[in-house]
């Protein structure tokens, strides 16, 4: 008898290994791949990490559905660990305690939350609505540390665990007692699923329907976070291996793909490099004697670092974070933005000045965030000339508050160039007057001295509190540290290399930290990342405020075209900026040239002619076009009158003469035929000799100066704007171009990942109400009283449903005298009587039937009411999964007794 | 309608002075007779099936009475079937007429209104066929002769389960011929107590039988049931109901047309029976067994005793899902 009991016990723990342990195991593997994709440093394996996750639950629950005390298994659960853990660092080798370390960790991780979670699964009640929290906040926590992130992939990500959830609040009544194994209940059990599947889906698709406005505005924002759509894999493929490289190819929902620096870093074995024309730029950045000085072109900060990622991150939330945050594929052209804001947040103002700078974007280059030197503050769109645009896609002008301290020519650690040692020398002594950083705001020097500590970053610490004696000023720490990387051995030859190719030990599970020790201790051959990771840690262990920066290295290859440089996709670079009171952040670049290898430098190309200054800038709406006459009119109320934007206080219009103009929809030439009557046209008119330009007057309202402007005016360039663009643009005076670039916290997602979740589960949970009522109003709404005894019969037994008197297979008829009258007594038997007699004898409404249904109708709620009480029938109409049999179809198990 | 509603109750309250605690069981035997069909009871020795069988005939006929001369009289005949019966000991036969020097025919038992035919399993097949004719053709042939009978001809067969020894099982096409099987079961305690009681009081049950019911009631009756209203949803829902029977994996033989028309019928019977000019849902639901398992033949025990319930219920359903004028 004992074993056919167990027999018993073991089948029903089989069915619900199938039941609740698989999915579990399922939705589990989903969350890791997930959080696989976002966390590098965890990559061991999805499939291993997935197994031990299930073996973990598999053998809790076993345990706990046997009955297995918790104190006993945790006990005996933490003498296996400890063991293990002991004889893991018995292990000979100290690289393999190290990678067994890691293992374990990972694989005690994922096997002790496979224990809680089986336990939770087999002991608590509902306990899975904790398991899919914690699912779900994994998940998410994992979705927003993915760069490429929209909406759609939010659900798409969280989907599983709401079905999950769903799925388990589905099951969960059933779990507590035996499941039967016949043909018939799994077919039953099967089609209720079924059926709860499809209301889960309605429901998301009207959830998605209702969000709709919220969606957008997420996508808007997750757009300007600089994610949105499609892989931008249309044009040709390269041999770019992005995964080690600094650049990654950015995915740009308008239509323009190019590369662009990854916005996180980390170390890895080698860098891959490609020789594609990113850019060009312009810089009017001179000394008194004419000669160029060039600047590193910043693409990102990346202040804070990552331990568990093990990576420099983007942290925009820092105050003082001197980076503009504009998209300028969302400025029109020749609008500008302007953020004044940086200017005070650079925090310098010794040695400072304003530098313009042109910079032209090939189309390899990503389009929606500001390259330029470090402290831009000012971004103004700026045509290309027809001639240069096969090369360059775009440009902007920018203005930069940039320091004189700072200079590319310290390239490489450039010396041995006696004239550089000097102006670095004289850096230097300038900066020799910063004694220490007592003065600035802790907050501040906390933030950016802030480091890891233990086994890695202690060693570089002590590396670099070695190298110079602690009081000495912070600029000689620096100079320490780039003379530790300039070292020579007793042969002359230098210590630290410069290689592509880093790593010893071509394995990408090593974390990242393990080779920038690698680095410094063994190998002392690394790129660009290793030298400024390193200088980095060793900076901050020397009590400096530092920041990691990534950009492009400038070159200045030739004098031909005097402040014209190339940017080449193997000039990506990164570095290190050290903030020094008064004087603001500073580049200080420790990486070594390559000594072994110089490649052939490339030859610059031919600058871009600058565009013409136009008088005025109209943005305007076209009201009337002839393409014939090459004529058309314009209403505008916003212009840019020499370079004076105005905001105009009614709408002018004007006749525009188009016979000279070149005409460009989307930055692309094309024909005045292309114009159409209602479309917003930025027009400009070059400031030109040979027309009659009304010079400006100063105090003269600008609603009077355009009473002087020649008619028709000649236009030389007409933008047509993309239609997809409703919202204005605002002008840009200080204003925000857009309210957007705000990124996103997985706080955020989860808030409007809940949010629609909550619409969702409301609207599950209100459907059944939402039932009765809909039944209710097509009473109200019943013309005659064949169609009002319908409907009041439908109501009547849906209500009687959900108070809980559940018609099994019996007909309304013997529903009604068996069960319903007994209980309610209001008649309702009468009611079927009639309604029957209304539905199968031809219609004919007798006298007295409007009282039968009158007499019903009214009673139905109060003798429900009277029954069940207030609270609780309103509380009946919660019971989805009640309300949900009542659209199924009973099927009979019971044999019929009376007649067999 | 109300003279012939009052007929029924009279009818039906008369056999439950005798038949205590089985009224679904009396409305069928009624029901089958208002269809002109005839009705097959099947159970254990002692339910009570020969009593209600006899009670029924007793209520409209007026004894016995010879069959020719029933002027407005039901004559009812009862056969014991055992295994030795022959069909001409039913049927009657040609017997020599020393007088006339000639044949003459001597009629049996079945030239009658009422047929009581006591456990027809325990006769032989040869016996049980003789039965058919007479039941589908209301005649019954005899050499050259053919004999119309009356046209109120109802048998009341009852049966044996069975398994039980003795019995030769019922030919399908003889099953057929019967337009319900109904079983009776066990009364409850309380029934019980109450017929034993009644028992004790009354000695001879015989005497207490009313007869309140004529031959002419009966035809008028039969007339009005086949004017009861059927709803071409509730046809459609038969249609349905028997394509189902023929496609279900788990019965062998599905119901035949036949069968289909006899449910219409007995339903319209039904419906009278309940006081009804119309047939609703209910009424499909209440007769689908009786009317129609007998008919069919299962792969298995299981599903001869939910498969049709199942899609009865299924279709039954879909009618209550249906709203007035049929709307969905």
């Amino acid at each position: 008898m004992k074993t056919v009991l167990n027999q018993e016990k073991f089948q029903q723990l089989l069915i619900r290994w199938v039941l609740v342990v698989l999915p579990t195991v399922l939705i589990g593997y989903v969350t890791l791949r997930f959080v696989n994709l976002s966390y590098t440093s965890l990559n061991t394996g999805i499939g291993s990490q997935t197994v031990y996750f299930a073996l973990g639950i598999i053998l809790a629950y076993t345990l706990y559905y046997y009955g297995a005390r918790l104190a006993v298994t945790v006990l005996l659960l933490w003498v296996v660990y400890w063991l293990f853990e002991n004889a893991i660092n018995k292990l000979p080798g100290e690289f393999d305690v190290l990678y067994a370390n890691a293992r374990f960790l990972l694989f005690s991780t994922l096997f002790i939350l496979g224990w809680v979670f089986g336990f939770l699964l087999a002991r608590i009640k509902w306990s899975y609505i904790i398991v899919s929290a914690l699912l779900a906040l994994a998940n998410l926590v994992a979705i927003s540390e993915t760069v490429d992130v929209s909406l759609g992939y939010i659900l798409l990500h969280l989907f599983p665990v709401v079905l999950y959830g769903l799925y388990m609040l589905f099951l969960s009544p059933l779990l507590f007692v035996k499941i039967e194994l016949s043909w018939k209940k799994s077919l039953q059990l099967a089609t209720r699923l079924a059926v709860f599947v499809m209301l889960i889906f309605l429901a998301f698709v009207v959830t998605d329907f209702l969000l709709k406005g919220e969606v957008k505005a997420v996508e808007k924002e997750l757009a300007a976070r600089g994610a949105k759509g499609k892989d931008g894999g249309a044009k040709e493929k390269d041999n770019y291996d992005e995964r080690n490289g600094l650049m990654e190819r950015g995915k740009g929902g308008k239509g323009d793909d190019g590369y662009r620096l990854k916005d996180t870093m980390r170390v890895s074995t080698k860098m891959s490099q490609s020789d594609k024309l990113m850019f060009c730029s312009k810089l009017d950045n001179f000394t008194a004697d004419g000669s160029p000085i060039p600047l590193y072109f910043v693409y990102h900060y990346l202040p804070r670092y990552d331990p568990v990622k093990e990576s420099f991150t983007r942290d925009v939330n820092v105050p003082s974070f001197d980076e503009i945050e504009v998209d300028p594929t969302n400025l029109p052209m020749y609008y500008s933005f302007t953020d004044t804001s940086i200017v005070r947040k650079s925090l310098g103002n010794k040695f400072r000045k304003v530098v313009e700078a042109q910079v032209y974007l090939s189309e390899n280059t990503w389009k929606h965030s500001v390259l330029g030197p470090s402290s831009v503050f000012s971004i103004q769109t700026i045509p290309v000339e027809k001639d240069f645009q096969k090369t360059f896609l775009s440009a902007y002008k920018i203005y930069s508050y940039a320091s004189d301290l700072n200079n590319a020519y310290f390239v490489y650690n450039i010396s041995a160039n006696p004239i550089l040692e000097t102006v670095q020398g004289q850096r230097h002594d300038e900066l020799r007057t910063i004694k220490n950083y007592r003065s600035i705001d802790r907050g501040f020097f906390n933030y950016y001295t802030q480091m890891p500590t233990g086994g890695i970053y202690d060693s570089i610490a002590q590396l670099a509190t070695k190298l110079v004696p602690k009081d000495a000023t912070p600029v000689d720490k620096v100079l320490a540290v780039r003379d530790f990387f300039l070292q020579r051995n007793e042969n002359g030859k230098r210590v630290f290399r410069y290689t592509l190719k880093a790593g010893a030990v071509d394995d990408p599970n090593i974390p990242s930290s393990k080779m920038l020790y690698d680095f410094l201790f063994k190998t002392h051959a690394g790129y660009c990342t290793y030298y400024a990771g390193a200088s980095h840690f060793m900076l901050r262990a020397l009590g400096i405020p530092t920041r990691f920066t990534t950009g492009f290295a400038t070159i200045n290859r030739s004098d031909k075209n005097k402040g014209w440089y190339w940017f080449y996709a193997s000039q990506a670079h990164a570095w290190t900026q050290v903030y020094f009171p008064g004087y603001g952040w500073l580049d200080f670049d420790m990486t070594i040239g390559n000594e072994d290898q110089q490649s052939a430098p490339k030859p610059d190309g031919t600058p871009p002619l600058p565009p013409p200054d136009p008088w005025l800038v109209l943005n305007a709406k076209a009201e009337s076009v002839n393409v014939a006459t090459k004529k058309l009119d314009a209403s505008f109320n916003e212009l840019i009158y020499f370079k004076t934007p105005h905001q105009l206080n009614k709408t002018f219009t004007r006749s525009i003469d188009a016979s000279l103009c070149r005409v460009l929809y989307n930055e692309r030439d094309t024909t005045l035929s292309a114009l159409k009557a209602g479309d917003s046209l930025i027009i400009v008119s070059y400031n030109d000799e040979a027309k009659k330009i009304p010079q400006p007057r100063g105090g003269v309202a600008i609603e009077l100066q355009i009473k002087n402007f020649p008619s028709p005016i000649v236009a030389d360039e007409i933008h047509i704007r993309a239609k997809k663009k409703e919202e204005k643009p605002q002008e840009g005076t200080g204003r925000p171009a857009q309210q957007q670039a705000k990124k996103m916290t997985w706080q955020e997602i989860a808030w409007v990942a809940a949010k629609a979740i909550t619409v969702l589960l409301l609207l599950i949970l209100f459907s059944p109400l939402l039932y009765l009522f809909y039944r209710l109003v097509r009473i109200a709404l019943a013309k005659d009283i064949s169609a009002k005894a319908d409907h009041v019969y439908r109501a009547s037994l849906y209500r009687f449903h959900m108070a809980g008197f559940e018609r099994e297979t019996e007909t309304p008829l013997e529903y009604a005298e068996k069960t319903i009258d007994p209980n309610l007594h209001v008649g309702f038997a009468d009611f079927m009587r009639m309604y029957l007699r209304l539905k199968y004898s031809n219609g004919v409404v007798r006298e007295g039937d409007a009282d039968t249904l009158h007499q019903f109708a009214n009673k139905v709620a109060a003798s429900v009411r009277a029954k069940k009480g207030v609270l609780k029938t309103i509380l009946n109409y919660f019971n989805i999964m009640r309300a949900s049999r009542y659209f199924q179809t009973p099927i009979s198990s019971e044999p019929e007794t009376t007649t067999l | 309608m109300t003279d012939s509603i009052k007929k029924l109750k009279s009818l039906t309250e008369n056999i439950e002075t005798i038949i205590r605690g089985k009224p679904q069981q009396v409305k069928y035997v009624v029901t089958a007779l208002l269809a002109k069909g005839h009705i097959l009871l099947e159970d254990n020795p002692g339910a009570g099936k020969t009593v209600l069988a006899k009670t029924l005939a007793q209520s409209i006929s007026e004894g016995v009475v010879d069959f020719h001369q029933a002027g407005g009289g039901v004559a009812f005949k009862r056969i014991q079937f055992t295994p030795d019966l022959l069909p001409m000991d039913l049927i009657g036969s040609y017997i020599f007429d020393d007088v006339k020097k000639d044949f003459v025919f001597k009629k049996g038992p079945l030239f009658t209104h009422v047929l009581l035919a006591d456990e027809i399993n325990r006769a032989s097949p040869k016996v049980q066929s003789a039965l058919l004719e007479c039941m589908a053709e209301n005649q019954i042939s005899v050499g050259e002769t053919t004999f119309p009978l009356d046209q109120f001809f109802f048998t009341i067969a009852t049966q044996n389960p069975i398994e039980m020894e003795g019995t030769y099982p019922l030919p399908a096409a003889q099953l057929d011929r019967f337009y319900m099987k109904i079983s009776f079961g066990y009364v409850t305690e309380e029934v019980e107590f109450d017929i034993y009681t009644n028992y004790l009081k009354i000695g001879d049950m015989k005497n207490t039988v009313k007869q309140v019911l004529t031959y002419h009631d009966i035809i008028q009756l039969q007339k009005e049931a086949e004017n009861v209203y059927v709803h071409s949803e509730i046809v459609k829902a038969i249609v349905r109901l028997v394509q189902a029977t023929r496609n279900h994996t788990e019965i062998a033989l599905g119901c035949s047309t036949r069968g289909g028309i006899t449910f219409i019928k007995c339903l319209k019977a039904w419906a009278l029976v309940n006081q009804r000019d119309y047939v609703i849902e209910d009424d499909v639901r209440a007769l689908a067994q009786p009317v129609l398992h007998h008919r069919m033949v299962f792969r298995n025990r299981e599903a001869s005793k939910t498969a049709l319930q199942q899609i009865v219920d299924t279709e039954v359903n879909k009618l209550a899902k249906l709203g007035i004028g049929m709307k969905k």
